[in-house]
């Protein structure tokens, strides 16, 4: 096979959901008529196509250092000692008739993966997979007083070809195991936790759809259980994960745009703070804000920080921007990862795919509201959107800065550079492109 | 004799093939008529191997070890008997099961299920059952007519071609009702389960490639008088070549053991599955049952099965219920009102494709056809329709009958 036989194919393979979509929808001719025109879009597509590799250039992408574990943790569980105690039919949850009744981490599945740690019995203990239900305990359990919480957000997709994946997992259990050292709670080994998951998974992957554009939500937390009033590090922890089927779309981000509040007097984060870890503690005080927001007519809060009011993430997403530079050249910039920002899996993957493309400058550096409104008055300000795991990326419209509304024309652009990536993340997601991001577990 | 008074028409068939080719009676043959006979792979099989049931084993499947398969147990949470026979449907062409077995429990609002080459008018009244709200289904897989109510539960055994089990199936069944209830249930030659000579389930299959399926029923708790009612045929000579069904005396499970329900029955067949191995009878306890899928319940809507709604549209259409019959005749005897005696003939309706094409009396003396003038010609066949030309006729006056005869002569 020569090297331009290889390519074509290569691109026909990337681009077959759009040439199925396109052949469905033309005429059904006996003649080469439809294949020419299927052809032709093909080749225009090429032209100002990202290319998607399978490999991911190292370059680009930071490698995870290992965990250091506690000297006195004791043991570690493994995925070989799980234990599973099935739902019966009785205790099963129906599941509903279509979206509208769904929301956002309304429902449950029937399952959920609970794996406690207990000191004075040697360390982590077995890991098990219930049935869901309450959990039991002491009045003074840390978690209860001191907000000895962290969690993690990631989706398990039924792909294209019916199996499920998920995206990045190491990252997820990277970024829980940093977090568990800052608030005193025991370490762990990521992949045999992504283990567990894979089989609780696979119990409940009828609550994935059938469909290739739906997905389970996972929720893996890590409490603290200790039932002493002490501000200490816990003896006692509890490792679980439950799951969430989520609709298609998310109501408020679906295709439309969001409208932001940014208002300097509330912060989310400070320098030595631990704005930079997903621990619930971050996210009671954002409450209130958010209900001021809607009061308003907004959508989401878009936090600043500083005199300078730097733009630090949108609700609990994080923020890029797309402008021309002072050099004239398109750059695509993010806030650097200094503490007061959450570092989005999402965030790292448009980062590491953006470089690759190289089609433009990509940054991560501060930027602040004075900035935004300096480059919107010279029309250099072309989009500014949020990105996270639950939408991928969710385009802003409008902020109200300082009493003054400010529209942003990120929908008004041609090529918008934020439905590449989101197109580029959902192709490795639903595996109509093999990608080592894209994990299969079944 | 008697075993070949059993049977029904396609299993007679099936079996005279059989016997042409000499083949040891050991060998499981009652299959449905959708499949493809492959003569070269049927060989003599014992019943002490786990075999029982491979019909194709020249040709070497993918091997895949028990450990391997994992199984699930899918709750339908549909009563609508189209909506399940379309989950059914679209698990049997959408799902991969070569490493994946499911058995599929499901009960359906009351209803008639015949099956793929039946005649529903030989089976029960449809005029009737449609004003009692019983609702009438075909089904894909050939075989009788059956009831369903809430008090049945049908279990569907789906897995790759190559392990298609009908016995181990059957068997998961009667192991159930063992350990559950400590009913001792035997399966006939037939592939029926019996329950001291009374029948509790019925037994119709797929085979397709890459999958198969085996579907059964369960009588629980049925309502026997709804039952009978409902599998009784309008009084006329029914003249066809479609499947007929071999009548049996059936019985509750309810009417043996008190305490039987649906939901147990449910329960108890589900675990049975889970704890058994995937290929052959082996109990592996409950560490088996922990190392499998679990229960699921599914919610056979657009939303979680793209396409299952254009299934159920062809499974509840009319074309398909009544269209798909084949061609058949109903004679019925009438005596016309006349002076004296009366005049005995025989009223024939040809029916094709559901519609009477030919409506015609034939008189007892010559077999001359006098075309009846009426506008149902061409509507569909009901027994009501029937009724409603009887009725017409045995207004006419005898006088009438004899000019047209005498016409025609």
């Amino acid at each position: 096979m020569t090297t331009k036989m290889a390519i074509n194919a290569k691109d026909i393979f990337r681009n077959q959901h759009r040439l199925i979509r396109f052949i469905e929808q033309s005429i059904r001719l006996c003649s080469n008529q439809s294949l020419k025109a299927a052809r032709q879009k093909l080749s225009e597509n090429q032209a100002d196509d990202f290319k998607i590799t399978s490999s991911v250039n190292t370059e680009y992408s930071h490698s995870l250092e290992p965990i250091k574990h506690d000297k006195d943790l004791g043991h570690l569980f493994k995925a070989s000692q799980l234990t599973v105690r099935l739902a019966s039919p009785q205790q099963l949850q129906p599941k509903p008739d279509n979206d509208e009744a769904l929301g956002f981490g309304k429902l449950f599945t029937d399952h959920m993966l609970k794996i406690y740690y207990h000191k004075s019995l040697g360390g982590w203990q077995k890991p098990e997979i219930t049935p869901l239900e309450n959990l039991v305990m002491h009045p003074a359990a840390k978690v209860l007083h001191y907000a000895v919480e962290l969690f993690e957000g990631m989706k398990a997709y039924r792909g294209v070809d019916g199996k499920i994946r998920i995206f990045r997992p190491d990252m997820n259990m990277h970024r829980m195991n940093l977090a568990a050292m800052r608030s005193g709670l025991p370490t762990f080994e990521g992949k045999e936790f992504v283990a567990c998951l894979s089989r609780l998974l696979s119990i409940d992957s009828e609550w994935v759809p059938h469909t290739d554009t739906a997905s389970l939500y996972i929720r893996p937390t890590l409490i603290g259980i200790d039932p002493t009033l002490g501000v200490a590090s816990s003896d006692s922890a509890l490792l679980y994960s439950i799951l969430s089927p989520v609709g298609s779309y998310f109501k408020s981000d679906s295709s439309g745009a969001v409208s932001l509040l940014a208002d300097p007097s509330y912060t989310r984060a400070w320098p030595g703070g631990v704005g930079n870890r997903k621990m619930g503690s971050n996210y009671a005080p954002t409450i209130n804000v958010q209900k001021e927001a809607a009061a308003r007519g907004l959508q989401q809060v878009l936090w600043l920080y500083g005199e300078d009011h730097q733009l630090t993430e949108v609700g609990t997403m994080n923020i890029f921007m797309f402008y021309i530079n002072d050099k004239g050249e398109q750059e695509l910039i993010t806030p650097p990862l200094n503490g007061l920002i959450l570092p989005g899996i999402t965030r790292d993957s448009i980062l590491g795919l953006a470089r690759q493309w190289g089609k433009f400058k990509v940054c991560e550096g501060v930027i602040t509201m004075p900035k935004v409104c300096e480059l919107l008055n010279q029309g250099r300000l072309l989009e500014l959107f949020g990105t996270g795991t639950a939408c991928v990326v969710s385009p802003i419209s409008r902020i109200n800065y300082m009493g003054q509304d400010l529209y942003i024309p990120t929908m008004e652009q041609e090529k918008p550079v934020h439905e590449r990536i989101r197109e580029t993340l959902t192709d490795i997601q639903y595996g109509r492109v093999d990608h080592p991001w894209s994990v299969v577990i079944d | 004799m008697n075993m070949l008074l059993r049977r029904n028409s396609s299993q007679l068939r099936l079996l005279a093939a059989a016997a042409a080719r000499s083949v040891s009676a050991q060998v499981q043959l009652v299959r449905s008529s959708s499949t493809d006979n492959d003569s070269s792979a049927i060989t003599p099989i014992t019943p002490s191997t786990h075999a029982i049931g491979k019909t194709n084993i020249t040709r070497k499947p993918s091997h895949v070890a028990d450990v391997d398969i994992k199984k699930s147990v899918f709750i339908s949470q549909s009563h609508d008997i189209f909506t399940n026979l379309a989950l059914e449907d679209w698990l049997y062409k959408n799902f991969d099961f070569s490493r994946h077995h499911v058995l599929l429990l499901w009960a359906n609002d009351p209803c008639v299920v015949i099956g793929r080459h039946q005649n529903p008018f030989t089976e029960a009244n449809v005029s009737q059952l449609l004003e009692r709200g019983v609702t009438l289904a075909r089904r894909n897989s050939g075989g009788g007519a059956v009831y369903h109510d809430r008090g049945n539960l049908n279990c569907t055994f789906f897995t790759p071609r190559e392990r298609y089990d009908r016995k181990y199936n059957l068997n998961i069944v009667t192991r159930a009702l063992f350990r559950e209830w400590a009913i001792k249930a035997e399966i006939n030659e037939r592939d029926d389960i019996v329950i001291m000579n009374k029948k509790i389930s019925g037994t119709a299959a797929k085979l397709g490639r890459p999958n198969s399926y085996h579907h059964c029923t369960i009588l629980a708790s049925a309502n026997k008088l709804h039952l009978g009612e409902s599998l009784l045929k309008e009084e006329a000579n029914y003249i066809s070549r479609a499947t007929s069904s071999v009548r049996s005396p059936i019985r509750n499970l309810c009417d043996i053991n008190r305490n039987v329900n649906v939901s147990q029955l449910l329960s108890a067949v589900g675990y049975e599955y889970l704890r058994t191995a995937a290929t052959s009878l082996e109990d592996g306890g409950s560490a088996q049952t922990m190392n499998q899928r679990g229960f699921q319940l599914i919610n056979p809507t657009e939303k979680w099965f793209p396409g299952i709604e254009k299934l159920r549209a062809s499974y509840s259409c009319w074309e398909w219920v009544i269209g798909k019959t084949p061609k058949f005749s109903v004679e019925k005897d009438l005596e016309l009102k006349g002076d004296e005696h009366g005049i005995k003939i025989k009223l024939n309706v040809d029916v094709e494709n559901g519609l009477m094409t030919d409506i015609a009396i034939k008189l007892p003396q010559n077999e001359q056809r006098i075309p009846v003038v009426t506008p149902l010609l061409g509507k569909p066949y009901t027994e009501q329709n029937l009724r409603a030309i009887i009725g017409a006729l045995q207004l006419v006056s005898k006088t009438n009958v004899q000019q047209a005869m005498n016409g025609s002569i």
